[in-house]
C-alpha cells in the first residue's frame, strides 16, 4: 500500500523559499503545497485538470498542480498565489480584479491570477481573444468571465 | 446609472481572495483531525439485505464507523419529511450514504469504506416521469401516506407535491380562440456546480459541537443537525469560512450531522472534503429535469384567450426543499402574460434519480425556456412578430397575472424594449445568425432577518449579521448601508458573519434575499446606533437630539455645521457609559394574496417584489454540425433599485453564462440504471472564458415600495431565467423549428435541422 | 517503489528495462491513476529533463520532433507552423494553456487515445516513431505503433524518443480540424487532418486524410487518390464522402455513431478545404478551428 511506501525526500522551492519535503512519490504537487509546505491559497476544484483552481507556475509556466507529481518539481521553481504580492503591494492583476469586480466567491481567483500572470509574462500586449484563450483552462461559475477578462486587459494596458 | 459612473464598491473580503490568504472550509485543519469518507449505495433502487461494518471497525487507524443504527431513527426534510441520514431498508438513489468512516488518513478511511459489506436485492428503477405517474408503476416511497407532510401539501402515488393554478374557464377560453397551439418541451437535469467542492469540519468540546462547513444557509444547517441528532440549537454552532460559491447547490442541510456524529463517536475533530465526483452524485440539490406540455389559445389579432399547462418535475428520490417547485413551475409556465383563463397542473414526481433542490431560480429557466419557445411558436403560427406579441400580452401596471395578482408599476415592457433596442434584432444578419428574444420573471422572498451593529471606543464598528456571503457581494454591500445611516465610511466597519452563535437568524444565501431582508435589518440596527450617537452629541453640543445630523464622520447641529463633534470622540464618550449597540430586524414586506384557485398551495403564487427581465441573444449556427455559439447578449432587468452596481452587473453576467451552459452544454445523462453517466467536468461541460459572449446590461430601476431597502428587489437568480429561452428562439429561427430538448446540444440541433430540411 | 530522474536516454532505457515507467508531464498517468483507470506505476523514471528530446530540428529524410516537445512549443514553432501546419493546428487545440504547456507530443502518441489531436496530422505527414530499447533504436510507422485504444506495439522497455517527419513538398499545405462543443478544454468528438499537394493548375496532385475518434485508433482514409486532379470544392466533397464511409464510430456520451459519421465527413471536408487554400498560399492562422470561425466569435 502506498501508505507504507518509502517516502521521497527532496527540496522544493516555492515562492523563493526552499522546503525539505518527505512525501510519497505518488503525491501530487497540489497536496504537497497545501499540506507539506502549508500554503492553502492554491485550491482543489476537480482533481482532474478540468477547472484550473490548482494552477501554479512551474519555472514560470502554468501547471495544473493536481495532476503533476511533486517529486517532479524538485530542482524547479514553483510560484503560488502567495508569491504574487510584490512586498506589501498587490500585483496589478490583484488590484484590477478587485477594482473591476472580477472576484465573487474567490475560489477560482488564485488559479485565474496564476494563468493571467503566465499569459502576461509571455505576451505583454494580448488581444481580447488572447486573454480569453489564456484563461480558458480556469473555470469560473460566478462572474461569467466578463469582469475577469476586463481586469486582465486593463493590467496589460497599464 | 451606467457602471462607469457608479461608485466603486470594492469587496471587504477581496484582499483575502486575491492574495490566497482567505480560508475556505477545506483549508481549515485541527490537531488530531480525522478524515471522513462515505460508503455510497452505488445502486439506485434496492432493498437492503446486509450491512456489515465489522471489518471496517477492525481496521487499524479507524476510529469511528457509523450506520443508520448509530443515529436517531427519524425522517427529516422541510414539508415532506422523507429522508434519513443513512440508508435504512431501501436505497432510492445511487448517492445515498450506507455508512460513514473516520480514520487517521484518507487511504485508511478509503480502505475501511471498501471493506464494508453491503448486500441488497435490486428493485426496478423509476426514471421516466410519465411512467412513474402511470398505474402500476413501482413506488419509490412505499408508505408515503404516513410521512406526515405539512401545510396544504397534496400528494399522490409517486407525487411528492402537487399544485394547480386555476382562473376563469379554461374550456371556454380555448373555445373562444382562433388558434390553439400545443407544445411539449423536455429539459434534462443539471447541476449548480460551484467551483469549491463542499467540505465540513466538526469538533466537540464537552456537549457542544462547532461545525465549519461550506453551506449557503448556516441556520438551516444548524437546524438540520439539531433535528437529526436531537440537540438544542444552543449546543450547535455553525461557522462558514469563505464560501466558494453555491448557486443553490449548497443550500439545505448536507452532511453536517454525519460529520458531527463521527466526531462525537471518535472523540476527534473530523473533516470531510468532497471530490468533484461526489459533488456531482451525493448532494440533494441539482436542477430538476422537467416535462412541460403547454397549450395556448389566441385570437387572430394575437390576444391570448386561455393557457393550459401540464408539468412533471423530476423530484428524484427525496424531496429536499422542492415541495414548492410545482407551484413555482406553474407560475413560470403560465408566465408573465395576461390571460383571462388559466389552468396549470404541476407534479413533483419521485424517481430513483439524485434529489432535486433549489438551484438558482429553481424551475424557472426550464419552464421559461418551454414557455418562451412556445410563445415564438404562437407568433409564427399567427404571423406576428414575436416581440410585438410580447408587447401586446405581457403583464404591466394594473393588469392581472396568471394567479390574479394585480401589479403596481413594473418594468417588464421597458425591459423588453430596452433589451431589443440594444440588440441586433430586426437588422440584417448573416444567414447563419439570428437574434432570439425571451422575457422572464422571478419573485423576491421577504423573510425574517437580523443584525447587530456596534461602534467601539475608537469609532470603528462591527456589523454582526446572520447573512451569508456566497460570492454575490450582498453581505459586502451591508457596510455601505450602515455607513450611510451613521455618517461614517464603509471602511469603518468590519463584517462579522457566518457564525450562528454570534449573529441573529437569517435565511442565508438563498432566494436572492440577503440585501432585501438583511439590508433592512442592518439599516434598522444602524438607526438605533444613530439615535444613541445623537443623544450623546446632543449633550455635547447642547442641542436637541432631533436636530443632530450625522455626516462625514461628524455630528453637527442641523443648519450649523460648525457646531460639531467627531463620531470618534462621541464613540469614546459613549464607551464609558451606555455604549453604541444597535439591533435590527424589521418587519418583512407582505406577500400579496391572490384570488386564483391554488390547489396544493405552497405560498409562491402571490409575489412580493416581482422581478422582470428580457434577454436578446445573438447566436451563430454551424449548420453542418449543429454547433451554436452565443455572440452577444443584451439584457435588461427590473430588480428595483440597484444599490451596488458592480455586483449587480456581475450577477447578470454570471447568471447569463450559467444560462448559456444550461442552454447548450449542461445536462445530466442518466443510464438505464438511473445512475449519472457524466459526473465529471470533462463530460459535463461548463462554459469557459473562451466562450464568453459580449454582455450588455441595463437596469430598469423602478423602486418597489413593498420590497427591500430603497425599493431594491432580489437579483441574483433572475439573470438565470430567460437566457436559455432566448437562445432557443434564435436557434429556432435558424433551423425553422424549436429544439424541444434542453440542453440544445449540437447533435440535438443537428437532428432537428436534418428533420426539418428533409 | 522508486523514482529516478534520468539524465540521459540510456539511463531512462536502463530504468525501463528494470520495470520503471517513463513519465514526462505525467498528466495522463496522474489523472488516470486517480480515476482508477490504472494505478500509478510503482517505479517511475522521469524523462522530462532530457533536453535532447525537447528539440525540433533536421532529422533523417526530413525533420525530427523530440518526444518531449510540448504542445505549447509545437503550436508556435515557426518551422512547424510553416511546414507541418496541421500539427500546429492540433497542438493549439489540446486542452488548456497549462495542459499544452505540460503535455508532450511523445506522451500524446504513446497514450494512443483514438481521440488524440496530434495523431491524425502525424499520420497524414507519414511520420514514423523512433523508439529506443535495450537493443538500440528502431523506427516504427505510426499505423504499426497504434494497435488499439491506449495500446501500442512498443515493448514496455522501449522509450519513444522522437517523431520523424518526411520533408514537405512544394505547393503543399495541411490542416487539422475538429468538432468541439465549446471553444476550449475540449476533447475531439471527431477530427480530421488533411495534407494536400497541388498541381501547377491548382488541382489536387496528391492528398492524404486521417481521422480522430471514429475508430479504435487514429486511421488514415484509404482511396484518397480519388481526390487527384480535382479542384478544391470537389476534392473536399470527395474527402467528406470517403471519411464518412470509412469511419467506424461508436456511440457514447459525447455523440452517437450516426452523428459522428456525419460530422467526420464535415471535418474532412473542412480540413481538405483549408489544406488546399494553405497550399495555394493563403494565410490561415493556427488553429484553423478559430481562424475559420468553427467556433470563433
Amino acid at each position: 500500500m502506498s501508505e507504507s511506501a518509502t517516502p521521497q525526500n527532496f527540496d522544493l522551492e516555492v515562492n523563493g523559499i526552499s522546503y525539505p519535503i518527505s512525501a510519497d512519490q505518488g503525491k501530487n504537487l497540489l497536496s504537497v503545497i497545501r499540506e507539506d509546505v502549508g500554503l492553502t491559497g492554491t485550491k482543489e476544484g476537480c482533481d482532474d485538470c478540468e477547472c484550473g483552481a490548482c494552477m501554479v507556475l512551474l519555472d514560470g509556466q502554468p501547471v495544473n498542480s493536481c495532476s503533476y507529481l511533486a517529486v517532479q518539481a524538485q530542482g524547479r521553481t514553483v510560484t503560488t498565489i502567495e508569491g504574487v504580492m510584490q512586498g506589501e503591494e498587490m500585483h496589478a492583476l490583484q488590484r484590477n480584479l478587485l477594482d473591476e469586480g472580477g472576484v465573487q466567491c474567490g475560489f477560482c481567483t488564485p488559479g485565474m491570477i496564476m494563468s493571467a500572470h503566465a499569459l502576461l509574462d509571455r505576451n505583454s500586449n494580448p488581444t481580447p481573444e488572447d486573454v480569453k484563450i489564456g484563461l480558458s483552462g480556469n473555470l469560473c461559475r460566478c462572474t461569467g468571465y466578463a469582469k475577469i477578462l476586463a481586469a486582465v486587459e486593463k493590467t496589460a494596458a497599464e | 446609472m451606467s457602471l462607469n459612473e457608479a461608485p466603486k464598491f470594492v469587496r471587504a473580503d477581496g484582499p483575502d481572495k486575491v492574495t490566497g490568504s482567505g480560508r475556505y472550509t477545506a483549508d481549515m485543519n485541527m490537531t488530531g483531525q480525522l478524515v471522513a469518507k462515505f460508503r455510497y449505495a452505488d445502486v439506485a433502487h434496492a432493498r437492503v439485505t446486509k450491512i456489515d461494518v465489522s471489518a471496517a471497525k477492525a481496521t487499524p487507524g479507524v476510529l469511528a464507523v457509523l450506520t443508520a443504527a448509530d443515529v436517531p431513527d427519524l425522517r427529516y426534510s422541510p414539508v415532506v419529511p422523507d429522508r434519513t441520514l443513512f440508508v435504512k431498508d431501501v436505497v432510492r438513489f445511487e448517492g445515498e450514504i450506507v455508512a460513514a468512516v473516520a480514520a487517521v488518513n484518507a487511504a485508511t478511511a478509503q480502505a475501511a469504506v471498501d471493506s464494508i459489506v453491503f448486500e441488497y436485492d435490486g428493485l426496478p428503477v423509476v426514471t421516466d416521469l410519465e411512467a412513474a405517474l402511470a398505474d402500476g408503476s413501482p413506488i419509490v416511497h412505499e408508505g408515503w401516506e404516513s410521512y406526515g407532510v405539512s401545510g396544504d401539501t397534496v400528494q399522490r402515488p409517486n407525487v411528492a407535491s402537487f399544485s394547480s393554478i386555476e382562473k376563469g374557464d379554461i374550456r371556454a377560453g380555448l373555445a373562444a380562440a382562433d388558434h390553439v397551439i400545443t407544445s411539449r418541451y423536455v429539459a434534462d437535469a443539471s447541476h449548480a456546480l460551484p467551483i469549491e467542492p463542499r467540505a465540513v469540519l466538526a469538533q466537540w468540546e464537552g456537549n457542544k459541537v462547532t461545525i465549519w462547513t461550506s453551506t449557503q444557509v448556516p441556520f438551516d444547517a444548524r437546524n438540520g443537525v439539531c433535528e437529526t441528532l436531537q440537540m438544542p440549537s444552543s449546543r450547535v454552532r455553525i461557522i462558514v469560512p469563505h464560501l466558494g460559491g453555491g448557486f443553490g447547490g449548497k443550500c439545505g442541510f448536507h452532511f453536517e450531522a454525519h460529520i458531527a456524529a463521527l466526531a462525537r463517536a471518535s472523540k476527534r475533530p473530523v473533516k470531510l472534503v468532497f471530490s468533484r465526483r461526489e459533488e456531482f452524485l451525493a448532494p440533494d440539490r441539482r436542477r430538476e429535469g422537467m416535462i412541460v406540455d403547454i397549450t395556448t389559445g389566441v385570437t387572430n389579432d394575437g390576444t391570448i384567450t386561455a393557457r393550459e399547462g401540464w408539468i412533471a418535475i423530476d423530484n428524484g428520490a427525496y424531496t429536499a426543499d422542492a415541495a414548492f417547485f410545482p407551484q413555482l413551475a406553474a407560475m413560470h409556465v403560465a408566465g408573465p402574460y395576461v390571460s383571462p383563463n388559466v389552468f396549470v397542473e404541476s407534479s413533483l414526481v419521485y424517481t430513483n434519480h439524485q434529489p432535486s433542490g433549489s438551484v438558482r431560480a429553481p424551475t424557472a429557466p426550464q419552464a421559461c425556456w418551454a414557455l418562451e419557445s412556445h410563445t415564438d411558436e404562437i407568433a409564427r403560427t399567427i404571423g406576428m412578430d414575436p416581440v410585438d406579441f410580447r408587447r401586446k400580452n405581457t403583464v404591466d401596471e394594473g393588469l392581472e397575472g396568471p394567479a390574479a395578482q394585480v401589479y403596481g408599476e413594473i418594468g417588464l415592457r421597458r425591459c423588453l424594449e430596452t433589451a431589443v433596442a440594444n440588440s441586433a434584432y430586426g437588422s440584417q444578419l448573416p444567414e447563419n445568425e439570428a437574434v432570439g428574444v425571451a422575457v422572464g420573471w422571478w419573485p423576491s422572498f421577504p423573510g425574517p432577518s437580523g443584525a447587530y451593529i456596534k461602534v467601539d471606543a475608537d469609532g470603528s464598528g462591527q456589523i454582526i449579521t446572520g447573512a451569508q456571503e456566497c460570492g454575490t457581494g450582498s453581505v459586502m454591500t451591508l457596510r455601505y448601508l450602515a455607513a450611510e445611516e451613521l455618517g461614517m465610511e464603509p471602511e469603518d466597519f468590519e463584517l462579522v458573519y457566518q457564525d450562528t452563535s454570534a449573529a441573529p437568524y437569517d435565511t442565508g444565501a438563498t432566494g436572492s434575499q440577503t440585501l432585501l431582508n438583511n439590508g433592512r435589518a442592518v439599516i434598522e440596527g444602524a438607526r438605533e446606533v444613530a439615535a444613541q450617537l445623537r443623544d450623546v452629541a446632543a449633550d455635547q453640543l447642547e442641542a436637541a437630539a432631533g436636530d443632530i445630523v450625522l455626516a462625514d464622520g461628524f455630528a453637527h447641529v442641523s443648519g450649523s455645521p460648525d457646531r460639531n463633534v467627531s463620531i470618534v470622540e462621541l464613540a469614546g464618550i459613549a464607551a464609558e457609559g451606555e455604549m453604541l449597540i444597535g439591533k435590527g430586524s424589521g418587519t418583512p414586506p407582505d406577500y400579496p394574496t391572490v384570488s386564483a384557485t391554488c390547489v396544493g398551495d405552497q405560498g409562491v403564487a402571490g409575489w412580493a417584489g416581482p422581478q422582470f427581465s428580457c434577454h436578446a441573444v445573438r447566436v451563430r449556427l454551424d449548420r453542418d454540425t449543429g454547433v451554436v455559439r452565443v455572440l452577444e447578449i443584451s439584457a435588461a432587468h427590473d430588480s428595483g433599485t440597484i444599490i451596488n452596481p458592480i455586483a449587480a452587473h456581475g450577477q447578470v453576467e454570471g447568471g447569463i453564462t450559467m444560462g448559456i451552459g444550461q442552454a447548450l452544454s449542461e445536462g445530466t445523462v442518466y443510464g438505464d440504471d438511473a445512475k449519472q453517466r457524466n459526473a465529471g467536468l470533462l463530460e459535463y461541460k461548463l462554459q469557459t472564458a473562451a466562450d464568453a459572449p459580449l454582455v450588455t446590461t441595463e437596469f430598469i430601476e423602478i423602486p418597489d415600495p413593498n420590497a427591500g431597502p430603497r425599493g431594491a428587489k432580489g437579483l441574483a437568480e433572475a439573470p438565470n431565467v430567460p437566457t436559455a429561452a432566448a437562445i432557443a428562439n434564435a436557434v429556432a429561427q435558424l433551423i425553422g423549428e424549436p429544439v424541444r430538448q434542453l440542453p440544445m446540444t449540437p447533435e440535438r440541433v443537428w437532428a432537428v435541422s436534418e428533420g426539418s430540411s428533409s | 517503489m522508486s523514482f529516478t530522474i534520468a539524465a540521459t536516454v540510456e539511463e531512462a532505457v536502463e530504468a525501463m528495462a528494470n520495470g520503471a515507467r517513463p513519465i514526462a508531464g505525467g498528466t495522463d498517468l496522474v489523472v488516470g491513476a486517480r480515476h482508477g483507470k490504472s494505478a500509478l506505476p510503482d517505479d517511475l523514471v522521469a524523462i522530462d529533463r532530457l533536453a535532447e528530446l525537447a528539440e525540433i530540428g533536421p532529422g533523417p529524410g526530413g525533420h525530427r520532433v523530440g518526444a518531449l516537445v510540448t504542445h505549447a512549443q509545437l503550436m508556435i514553432d515557426p518551422f512547424i507552423v510553416e511546414n507541418y501546419t496541421a500539427l500546429a493546428d492540433a497542438a493549439a487545440l489540446v486542452g488548456s494553456p497549462s495542459t499544452r504547456n505540460v503535455g508532450t507530443l511523445g506522451g500524446n502518441v504513446m497514450n494512443a487515445s483514438p481521440a488524440m489531436d496530434t495523431g491524425a496530422p502525424l499520420l497524414v505527414f507519414g511520420a514514423t516513431a523512433r523508439v529506443a530499447g535495450p537493443g538500440g533504436e528502431r523506427t516504427v510507422p505510426l499505423d504499426e505503433l497504434w494497435t488499439g485504444p491506449g495500446t501500442t506495439s512498443a515493448a514496455a522497455n522501449e522509450l519513444l524518443i522522437a517523431l520523424n517527419l518526411p520533408m514537405p513538398s512544394d505547393r503543399c499545405g495541411s490542416a487539422y480540424v475538429r468538432l468541439e462543443y465549446r471553444r476550449a478544454m475540449e476533447i475531439a468528438v471527431v477530427g480530421a487532418a488533411a495534407g494536400v499537394t497541388l498541381a501547377e493548375d491548382g488541382t489536387v496532385a496528391s492528398a492524404s486524410v486521417a481521422l480522430s475518434a471514429v475508430a479504435p485508433t487514429i486511421v488514415a482514409v484509404a482511396g484518397t487518390d480519388a481526390l487527384n486532379g480535382l479542384a478544391l470544392a470537389d476534392a473536399a466533397a470527395t474527402a467528406a464522402e470517403l471519411a464518412s464511409d470509412q469511419a467506424s464510430p461508436i456511440s457514447d456520451l459525447r455523440a452517437s455513431d450516426s452523428y459522428r459519421r456525419h460530422c467526420v465527413g464535415v471535418m474532412a471536408k473542412r480540413a481538405v478545404d483549408a489544406a488546399c487554400r494553405r497550399a495555394a498560399g493563403e494565410s490561415i492562422s493556427v488553429p484553423v478551428n478559430r481562424a475559420l470561425g468553427i467556433g470563433a466569435a
